[in-house]
């Protein structure tokens, strides 16, 4: 015995266990959202390029588009122009889109158009990178400059790291004179990026231009920053502010020197983002991003199963969570119920008659049902032709309420389909044997207790948002298995036995 | 809430035993489900009870098809009184009781008058089903009419009262004799509303009793007091309900027993799920009793011993006899 009950402990701690960490694993690791109205942030990036084209010429435009390999998942993507050809070509880590024409004139228009979400993406591919430069060519006075600015920031740094952002630093600091020799009057952003290269190059440290997109609604042009590749990852630096590490909401449109649009038989090229920003329901969201990349998480989860069969499943695997109320309310409550899954199964019947009519009509039938039965009582008849006549009866009832409730103008009588119709004529039979073998007062309460219990399992299967948590995260049932397995052994008193052996406190 | 917390912890130090308790730890451990059959059919309860040389109510006969009711005439030809039972029924439906005869029919005990024909319809019911668990085919068992002694008269309404005695593992822990009231309609069932009454282990002298959940005194329809009534052959109904546990295997078991005039202690039936309520009976509870017996057994089968129905009496007796009686 105590090698049983020391083996149901070990049961139940692995059903316990192997559920919460499934679990978990959904919640933390795969970021399943944990209720069903769970938004999630959707990017609508919209790049217009607008241009006047000449002629007689004819027209090609290329211009960057973000690599999609970064921890953004793109969702839809569209290039969007007339009588244009399109091409999207990978180019050195970067992507590049082509729009051509063989003729055109006027001005052009044409749209790229990319729907992102942060959620969801897969793992990262191993960075790589160079980490050693030729130095840039430089002679004379500015040879002397970039040496002088250099052995100070040698001295200040302990790394590539420290060495990167302090060269930012004097390079921004336009005061110096030999900063401003080498910026030659032009502080923009751009020439400042050509001096810090230029300063890393003699000491061998590679640099590369990153141009990004911030995710906010105002209107921008891409920002400039510089990266490094310190061996084992890129570090990103702000050219300006010497700061270190792209900010979560920067999407890198493209690297390296090359300018965003490359235009030929056209002139006065211009281009403007527009970002908004919408929301998404989690779940859903993820169905898309399970669609459009090749994480499957979802894969062999209920979501992968077809619709119809899902809406079937998110009723089914309520079942055991109304088994689950039965067995509180019975082993724990001590309330007398038909059977187990007769509660249960009326419960489901609810679903269709909704509960307020489906507790009128459970009652009223079996009462109707339950009277005739002692009517029948009279006559002497055996067991089976009674119940018989009894079902039938039943049926001819419930027909009869369908049809007066339809000319009355009742759309809920036609509820009654098939499946409450069963359940009921079930119960009823069920409700006569009792009343048989243990007498009308117990029949009775039964038949309370069972209501009680149905209504109760109805309310709680009925929960939305439970039923979206147990249907995604569908591990759950193991722990609800592993507490069914210990009210198994479970030896504590019923509530109503509280009441039942009160006689012995009266002393 | 707190008060239901201080009930359940007094319930508890006084070892009643819940219905969880008593099917996780004592039907479900001690009762094989295959045995389950003896105990269900009244037929086979009694065969093996003849086999044990126990003493049970004598089987005149058994039909078991609806031509076999033929065979009535025969099986009762040389008996006056007689009772007819299903032999699965459950809560003394479907028993009939034929007291006496009467110009060629049947007198019941209650004096009303049927004719053969209606005896055969009545029996063809209970091969039908029509009181069986469940509605399956049955078997009715006709056997001798037990009469009730007289020293239950003063104490009972209508009926046979019997005794019930909670067997574990062969050693009785608790005794109830059920008296039947006019409410219960001559049944000996609590739960229909006959009365429980304490019987002291050692002495077989009645204590109080209980009657829908409460305790009680006084009989309600004789308003005689039930306790401090000596019944006789206590010894003989003790040995009866230990040697139950050999009979039918099941460690568990209610034993139901009657005491009749000529016959002495007799066999009714076997409960494989005895009710609870013989703990207000008693005004004790099961739990401490039942951990002493299996302590017991725990403690011999460590010697390999194994003890005999009379020693088992002893014990129990012993230890769980001469309750001190209320003031």
């Amino acid at each position: 015995m105590r090698s049983l009950t020391l083996h149901l402990k070990v049961l139940i701690f692995l059903l316990v266990a192997l559920g919460v960490s499934i679990t978990a694993y959904q919640i933390f690791v795969l970021g399943i959202p944990v209720t069903e109205d769970e938004t999630d942030d959707l990017w609508n990036i919209d790049a217009k390029v607008e241009f006047i084209a000449s002629a007689r010429e004819p027209v090609k435009l290329q211009m960057f588009v973000p690599p999609l390999n970064q921890e953004f998942v793109s969702l839809n993507e569209s290039f969007i122009s007339n009588n244009y050809g399109v091409s999207v070509n990978r180019v050195d880590g970067n992507r590049r889109v082509t729009w051509s024409a063989r003729r055109a004139s006027g001005k052009q228009t044409l749209y790229y158009r990319l729907v992102l979400t942060k959620r969801y993406s897969g793992e990262q591919a191993k960075a790589n990178g160079p980490i050693f430069r030729d130095s840039l060519p430089v002679e004379g006075a500015e040879k002397i400059a970039a040496e002088a600015l250099l052995s100070p920031i040698r001295q200040h740094s302990a790394d590539v790291e420290t060495f990167i952002s302090e060269a930012i630093k004097r390079v921004n600091n336009v005061e110096d004179d030999n900063v401003k020799l080498l910026l030659g009057g032009d502080a923009s952003t751009a020439n400042k990026a050509g001096v810090i290269e230029l300063l890393l190059s003699i000491a061998h440290v590679p640099m590369e231009r990153v141009h990004t997109i911030r995710l906010s609604d105002d209107p921008q042009s891409p920002e400039l920053w510089l990266r490094s590749f310190n061996g084992d990852r890129w570090l990103y630096f702000n050219p300006e502010t010497g700061e270190q590490g792209l900010p979560k909401d920067r999407l890198v449109w493209w690297t390296g020197n090359d300018p965003l649009m490359n235009l030929e038989g056209g002139r006065s090229p211009q281009i403007t983002f527009t970002l908004n920003n919408s929301e998404m329901n989690a779940i859903r969201l993820a169905k898309l991003t399970d669609e459009n990349t090749d994480a499957d998480f979802l894969e062999y989860s209920l979501y992968g199963l077809p619709l119809q069969t899902q809406q079937t499943y998110q009723i089914m695997i309520m079942i055991p969570i109304g088994v689950l109320v039965i067995l509180i309310l019975r082993n724990l409550g001590g309330l007398q119920t038909l059977g187990t899954f007769t509660p249960v199964l009326i419960a489901l019947a609810f679903r269709e008659t909704q509960i307020g009519f489906g507790i009128i009509l459970f009652t009223l039938i079996t009462a109707l049902g339950l009277s005739l039965r002692s009517y029948l009582e009279h006559l002497k008849l055996q067991m089976l032709p009674r119940l018989s006549v009894v079902l039938t009866f039943v049926v001819v009832l419930i027909a009869v309420i369908s049809l007066l409730s339809h000319k009355l103008g009742l759309e809920r009588g036609l509820s009654v389909s098939l499946f409450p119709m069963v359940i009921l004529t079930m119960t009823i039979e069920r409700l006569s044997i009792t009343w048989e073998e243990r007498g009308g007062g117990h029949a009775f309460k039964v038949a309370v207790g069972t209501l009680i219990a149905a209504s109760l399992a109805f309310m709680l299967m009925n929960i939305q948002a439970l039923t979206y948590f147990i249907f995604t995260f569908p591990a759950v049932l193991l722990i609800m298995v592993g507490f069914m397995l210990a009210m198994g052994r479970y030896r504590g008193y019923r509530l109503t036995e509280l009441f039942r052996f009160k006689a012995f406190l009266k002393d | 809430m707190f008060g239901l917390i201080k009930t359940w912890k007094a319930l508890e130090a006084k070892g009643i035993m819940g219905i969880n308790r008593r099917n996780a730890d004592y039907v479900l451990k001690y009762n094989k489900r295959s045995l389950y059959p003896i105990v269900d059919d009244k037929i086979i309860t009694k065969q093996r009870a003849i086999e044990a040389g126990i003493h049970v109510p004598e089987m005149y006969g058994i039909i078991e098809t609806e031509k076999d009711i033929d065979k009535l005439k025969d099986i009762v030809k040389d008996h006056t009184d007689f009772v007819i039972k299903p032999a699965q029924g459950a809560g003394g439906d479907g028993i009939l009781v034929i007291a006496d005869r009467f110009e060629g029919r049947y007198k019941t005990v209650s004096g009303k008058i049927l004719s053969h024909e209606e005896i055969e319809h009545q029996i063809s019911n209970i091969l039908t089903g029509l009181y069986s668990l469940g509605g399956h085919r049955d078997r009715a068992l006709i056997e001798y009419r037990v009469t009730p002694d007289p020293i239950f008269k003063s104490i009972s309404y209508e009926g046979v009262p019997d005794i019930r005695i909670i067997v574990l593992l062969g050693y009785p822990v608790m005794a109830m004799l059920r008296l039947p009231t006019r409410q219960s309609g001559g049944k000996a069932n609590l739960h229909q509303g006959a009365i429980g009454v304490g019987v002291d282990l050692a002495t077989g002298i009645t204590l109080r009793g209980t009657w829908l959940n409460n305790k009680i005194t006084k009989h309600p329809d004789t308003t005689n007091a039930v306790d401090g009534v000596q019944l006789p052959n206590w010894d003989g109904f003790m040995k009866l309900a230990a040697g139950c546990y050999e009979l039918c295997g099941l460690g568990y078991i209610g034993v139901d027993m009657v005491l009749d005039v000529d016959k002495g202690p007799l066999i009714l039936e076997l409960n494989a799920r005895p009710g609870l309520n013989i703990q207000i009976a008693n005004d004790c509870g099961l739990t401490h009793r039942a951990q002493a017996v299996e302590t017991r057994v725990a403690e011999l089968k460590a010697k390999g011993i194994q003890e005999t129905a009379e020693e088992r009496v002893r014990f129990s007796q012993e230890l769980f006899g001469h309750v001190q009686p209320h003031e």
